[in-house]
């Protein structure tokens, strides 16, 4: 096996003999990531309502629905009914605090079987959630960031946010109010450099997923099929009062 | 390489004559690679920024390329800062060597894969099938294509050359049921028993889109959300890179973002876009409780400040094999290697080396359609020329060819000479020309003319011409 120092000392050499055969220069990221990212949401506080109407119309066209409701005890109602839509029978969530809502008080007496995630991480709790994650039909998530120009939810994993809850179940729920909006990919770069300032302060989790629509292939003869691992159907609901 | 592919027992040439002969496949291929062609259109047609998008892309590769040791050296401490492993791999064997061996030391039986050229590049499941470790790829494309025990021939689209009947005879065979000929029965009996292997298998591998030297993190493009599976669900992920994916910062990665799924597949962005930063981070529930990150030099270290570097750019979307006339009629698997294309050519020589690559450097009509193209704008024609140059050179290419081009040069280089080639041409033609068109000519020549007419010499040649102008 080659050691590091042989494997870069080997790899120093070739870089030594390119000099002036380069005209280059990487992206430069911003001097102050959090400012930069400070000024983006005050910028997106006036323009939310014009990324949102983009948001819809792409997210629309990667075969997302998108619900809006006007306040936060709404959100059951539609969730409860895309069940019954569904015949769903089990719902597995992000944690409460970390979703906004508690589901269970509405849901349960309806006869639907919620199963939340836990904040603290022992094994057991690791078990059993990965089994309901595994039985359940439906996935309610929040986002950490909703993307208009590509119609892209983007959600950072960590502590009472686990990763199956948006990838295992069939249809998968993303709950986000305004100040989630971003409008575009240079955006986005600019708050992920934000995020890595303190790698151990805003960001808990090892994983930041961009997801835009359902889980799809065309493997097969080109035939566009949704839901080949990942959740069938994604459902973003805008919440106004959030 | 510890052994030749099978495929390539055959001569070139004569696997793309049987590609050309097979009809299906030409089917298959022209409806392919035709409608990706017009979804990369469409996609950089709403993207006015796209060619100063691909410009930038292009030259961060350079600038990280410039200063590879230093970036890498970012990415594996930042790597080991968040509990995970890197592993360096001068070659391929070594990389094969490591993972396998992570294998035999935590008592993996059971690989979930999620698409990876560069696995595929090291034959990575034939060598964890021969440890008695079974992996099992989970791209919906490599699955069927490791079903039926074949090499992909696309990069994209890895079984572009099966038709929805052969999938369901496969799967049929494989799975013990009867599955109808339809696409969405046999994806959804695909999710059913992938599902499974996700929850039990031990290790998850995956490849690389990009690594970020200043966070640490993989980042895996995907639709089908395999990628996602393959790095939560397993108690191991190893992810294997070469050492050319390596981008300075998030800031880099979002100009990637932009142009790579549109040059690919014509999406804005692809379905999941998945940031990776070492193992289960504490407070999570779920994820890896290992990561190891294999860092691959092989084939590319001594190309950092050679002839072919421009190669080391290449971010794998497929788009020039979609646009090649060439890959257009004979398909991936004529190429014998695991990239197929016009940069396949380039990379099977930087991995393989020349000797793979004395015919295969023919095979490219040097329209420059790959370098219009390209999202990071790789001249691959102009390295193709090098390539047959350096053939020439090295006294790989055949001897009769060689000979042929040094006469023809010699030819062109003199003005007697041309003129007196002219006139005996025009003699030596005159049997052979049908209704204006060479079109059998004897000997070493006839190679030629057996798939394509040449053009007579002119009755007055312009020279001749020119004299009466004046």
């Amino acid at each position: 096996m080659a050691t590091r120092a042989d494997f870069l000392s080997r790899i120093r050499k070739e870089v030594r003999r390119t000099p002036g055969l380069f005209p280059a220069s990487t992206a430069i990221p911003p001097d102050r990531p959090s400012e930069a990212a400070a000024a983006i949401r005050r910028q997106m506080s006036e323009r939310w309502p014009e990324a949102l109407e983009r948001f819809k119309q792409e997210f629309e066209r990667v075969s997302g629905v998108f619900h809006r409701v006007t306040h936060i005890e709404e959100v059951p109602g539609v969730i409860q009914a895309l069940a019954r839509e569904k015949d769903a029978r089990e719902l597995i969530t992000w944690e409460p605090g970390e979703l906004g809502l508690d589901l269970r008080p509405h849901l349960e007496p309806q006869g639907l079987s919620v199963t939340v995630a836990p904040s603290d991480a022992q094994d057991g709790a690791r078990l059993s959630y990965r089994e309901a994650a595994a039985r359940a039909q439906i996935g309610v998530t929040g986002a950490d960031f909703v993307l208009a120009e590509t119609g892209t939810l983007i959600l950072i994993s960590g502590s009472g946010r686990p990763r199956s809850t948006s990838l295992l179940p069939e249809t998968h729920i993303t709950i986000f109010g305004k100040e989630r909006m971003l409008e575009t990919l240079e955006q986005v770069g600019v708050v992920l450099e934000d995020l890595h300032v303190d790698p151990t302060g805003t960001m808990s989790g090892a994983v930041i997923n961009f997801i835009t629509g359902p889980s799809r292939t065309a493997d097969i003869e080109l035939t566009l099929t949704r839901g080949v691992h990942g959740p069938k159907e994604v459902h973003a609901i805008f919440v106004e009062s959030l | 390489m510890r052994h030749l592919p099978s495929s390539l027992k055959i001569p070139f040439p004569e696997r793309a004559g049987a590609a050309l002969k097979d009809a299906s496949l030409q089917e298959a291929l022209t409806n392919a690679t035709t409608k990706f062609i017009g979804l990369r259109k469409d996609a950089f047609a709403s993207l006015p920024q796209g060619d100063l998008l691909r410009d930038r892309a292009r030259a961060i590769k350079e600038a990280t390329l410039e200063r590879l040791d230093y970036y890498l050296e970012m990415l594996a401490d930042n790597v080991e800062r968040l509990g995970g492993r890197v592993h360096w791999a001068a070659t391929g064997e070594e990389a094969r060597d490591i993972i396998l061996q992570l294998c035999g030391d935590r008592g993996v039986k059971t690989v979930v894969k999620s698409k990876s050229m560069a696995t595929e590049e090291i034959e990575l499941n034939e060598a964890l099938e021969h440890a008695g470790v079974t992996p099992v790829e989970t791209d919906l494309g490599e699955y069927i294509i490791q079903l039926a025990r074949e090499k992909p021939s696309h990069i994209i689209v890895p079984a572009i050359h099966k038709t929805k009947g052969q999938v369901a005879v496969l799967f049929s065979h494989a799975l013990k049921g009867r599955f109808a000929a339809d696409p969405e029965v046999l994806t959804a009996v695909a999710r059913k028993e992938l599902r499974q292997k996700f929850l039990q298998a031990d290790m998850g591998i995956t490849g690389a889109n990009f690594a970020v030297a200043e966070t640490g993190t993989i980042v895996l493009v995907t639709n089908e959300g395999n990628g996602r599976m393959v790095t939560s669900l397993p108690r191991i992920h190893v992810a294997l890179m070469g050492i050319e994916k390596v981008i300075p910062s998030m800031t880099d990665l979002v100009v990637f973002l932009a142009i790579l799924a549109r040059s690919a597949t014509g999406q804005k962005l692809s379905v999941y876009t998945t940031l990776v930063r070492g193992p289960r981070q504490h407070g999570e529930l779920e994820g890896p409780e290992e990561f190891h990150l294999v860092l691959m030099g092989s084939g590319r270290s001594n190309q950092i400040s050679g002839e072919l570097r421009e190669a080391l750019y290449c971010l794998r979307c497929g788009a020039c094999l979609n646009v090649c006339p060439v890959y257009r009629q004979i398909g991936g698997h004529a190429y014998g290697y695991t990239y197929p294309g016009p940069i396949g050519i380039l990379l099977t020589a930087m991995l393989n080396g020349d000797h793979a690559v004395k015919d295969l450097a023919h095979a490219s009509s040097l329209c420059g359609a790959c370098h219009e193209v390209c999202p990071v704008r790789i001249d691959i024609p102009r390295m193709l020329i090098e390539l047959r140059q350096r053939l020439d050179r090295e006294r790989i290419a055949p001897l009769a060819e060689r000979g042929v081009f040094r006469v023809f040069g010699r030819v062109l280089a003199s003005p007697t000479l041309f003129r007196l080639s002219a006139t005996l041409g025009r003699m030596a033609q005159r049997p052979f020309v049908r209704e204006g068109r060479l079109g059998s000519l004897p000997l070493v020549f006839g190679k030629w003319t057996k798939t394509r007419d040449l053009p007579p010499v002119a009755s007055r040649t312009f020279s001749e011409r020119w004299k009466e102008l004046r």
